[in-house]
């Protein structure tokens, strides 16, 4: 499978703290790639370059389309990150609050009508579409356990369903990677591991994941390869039974 | 006592407050959907006010054959001037209002759309206190801006309904006037607020960072928002011009603006309907005890401040009992809540995602 998203030599400093220090990374498509790493060691601030919060001080991350052509998107802002079919989750999730679920489902679609100031105000211009978006949204969300809380508002929730909430954002578009910032941070063991089964069940339908994870236990099962950062640099990477074996990794993790 | 005007006081009230509706929209709009503090909700006011001044001033003048730069409309020949051509012709003033109106809202859109430059990075309380001090520095321009009349401003702007004669008439064609505008702003905010577009002002004032991850262009929402809440504030800028008669630099302090966010607040963020009716309670308690007051007999202090301090005291204790305002805010009214439920009913709704 080609690369869908490639990091080179990637650093990111901050003042004298180098956040990131050369760091190297191949997503592969239709792949779950796992980022595991000390706390402070610049998986959030990694996840934070490669979706345009910050400028790298050096480095690329490039960006392969759907018709296979690759592009640099480094430097680009974040929300025209996301239209290059980039979808972030976040470490703390953000929701839109008074909004209910079935809203914030439907903030994400990129292209709509209703959107477009001088169209908003006339609502047969957009009532089509927004039914449409409507259908969709409720079918989602009834797929993944969702159907009974359409109209709650996400305060309303559970942690699990807010953390499945923030994907379920993102497959209202066509958006074909998702950088996960731990998803099954907060939520107990039965359910991470349902977590990571929707993930695993949409990665068979082409979607690629990139996830940030302290949950080792749960972790390892589902990803197909691990890179492991510590103090800004690549640490160690393979495939998961490789790396949990490897000496510096445990050093990292348990020694300091 | 003077004999109580009771149509007149009607008059006089309902326009002051269709002024300040227009203004408490639009600013429910910035603040309580899209999350923006204007603080210098005055500037855009006075933008309007000013544009409708002084178009109206120079061009009555410069269309009947005055010239105006040799009798500026600030100067005692180009006031008295004013005055005699003021009203003469129908036309005239209402191709005037016309126009004022239309450039009303332009220059003081595109000056909000703009501002929103130098607060784009800025937190909440920046933003404030940016668009306030930006507010002052134009009213330190105005005064020392002499063909707008400096300190003095500008005076005799002829009224669009004067050549009616009767001025309890016109004064109550202009009432319509105002209120229809209040009325075309209230439709336009409460349908934008209840489409697709309201629902990404809600999401951009509930979390920005995860609004511009879903790919929303954040600094093109807060110039758009800022450049419509301007628009219709020039327009009722430009009406108030031609409502006093006169423009002055000391029309336009600060208290404009915390006034017309106390109306907000006491009516409720997120809800038109509630501004409405913290512009109504506002204006008639200030009103009535514009009237009172002075017969209370106190001479300590003036009875202006006594006036403030009831307003204050209003507000306070509406806020105590309803911390959220007199109306909270709605939820979000599009066809999608009605198109999902007619989903759930049948149980279909199936896995279809691409």
């Amino acid at each position: 499978m080609p690369n869908i998203l490639e990091v080179r030599d990637l650093a990111k400093y901050f003042g004298g703290v180098r956040a990131l220090d050369g760091v190297t990374i191949s997503v592969p498509e239709k792949s779950i790639v796992g980022l595991i790493g000390p706390n402070g060691s610049g998986k959030t601030t990694l996840f934070n370059v490669v979706t345009g919060f910050y400028e790298p001080t050096r480095g690329e991350v490039l960006l392969r389309d759907d018709d296979g052509s690759v592009e640099r998107i480094d430097g680009l802002n974040p929300n025209e990150v996301f239209l290059k079919g980039v979808v972030r989750t976040f470490q703390v999730p953000r929701l839109f609050t008074s909004l209910t679920v079935l809203e914030n489902v439907l903030v994400t679609p990129p292209v709509q009508i209703g959107e477009r100031v001088l169209d908003a105000p006339f609502k047969s211009r957009w009532e089509k579409q927004e039914r449409e978006l409507a259908r969709k949204a409720v079918g989602l969300l009834k797929r993944f356990g969702m159907g009974d809380y359409v109209y709650s508002r996400v305060t309303e929730l559970s942690v699990a369903h807010i953390k499945l909430l923030e994907t379920i954002r993102g497959l209202m578009t066509s958006a074909t990677l998702y950088l996960l910032d731990e998803p099954a941070a907060g939520v107990d063991y039965g359910v991470a591991r349902e977590l990571f089964n929707y993930i695993r069940g949409l990665r068979e339908e082409g979607l690629t994941f990139f996830i940030v994870e302290h949950r080792l236990d749960v972790l390892m099962d589902y990803v197909d390869y691990v890179y492991v950062l510590h103090n800004g640099k690549l640490l160690s990477e393979g495939k998961p039974s490789e790396v949990v074996n490897d000496p510096k990794v445990i050093e990292a993790y348990i020694g300091g | 006592m003077p004999e109580f005007d009771l149509l007149g006081f009607l008059i006089q009230w309902l326009t002051i407050f269709g002024l300040y509706s227009i203004l408490a929209i639009t600013l429910n709009l910035e603040a309580g959907f899209a999350g923006l503090t204007n603080f210098g909700k005055v500037v855009f006011y006075g933008i309007g006010a000013y544009v409708g001044a002084t178009l109206t001033t120079y061009l009555t003048l410069h269309l009947n054959n005055v010239d105006p730069f040799e009798y500026p409309p600030y100067s005692i020949d180009g006031i008295v001037k004013l005055i005699e051509l003021g009203g003469k012709s129908p036309p005239l003033s209402i191709g005037l209002l016309a126009l004022s109106l239309i450039i009303a809202f332009i220059a003081a859109g595109s000056v909000g759309f703009l501002l929103t430059y130098p607060i784009l990075r800025v937190g909440p309380a920046f933003v404030g206190f940016t668009l306030l001090s930006f507010g002052e520095l134009m009213r330190v321009f105005l005064r020392h801006y002499e063909p707008v009349g400096g300190s003095k401003g500008l005076a005799a702007i002829p009224r669009p309904f004067s050549w009616v004669g009767d001025p309890k008439l016109s004064g109550f064609l202009f009432l319509l006037l105002v209120l229809g505008l209040v009325a075309f702003t209230y439709i336009t905010m409460d349908r934008l607020t209840n489409s697709p577009i309201g629902r990404v002002f809600r999401a951009v004032r509930d979390d920005e960072i995860a609004a511009l991850c879903l790919g929303k262009h954040v600094p093109r929402i807060k110039a758009l928002t800022l450049f419509i809440g301007s628009g219709f504030s020039g327009m009722a800028g430009a009406l108030m011009a031609y409502y006093f008669t006169s423009v002055n630099p000391d029309m336009f302090v600060p208290a404009v603006t915390f006034n017309v966010w106390a109306m907000v607040i006491l009516g409720g963020m997120g809800n038109f309907t509630g501004s409405i009716i913290g512009v109504a309670l506002f204006t008639l308690v200030d009103r009535l005890l514009a009237f009172i007051t002075p017969t209370l007999g106190v001479t300590a202090i003036s009875p202006d401040y006594i006036r403030w301090m009831f307003v204050g005291l209003l507000i306070v204790i509406v806020l105590l009992f309803m911390p959220k305002g007199l109306l909270a805010e709605r939820p979000l009214k599009t066809p999608a809540a009605d198109e999902a439920r007619k989903l759930l009913a049948e149980g279909v709704g199936s896995a279809q995602h691409t």
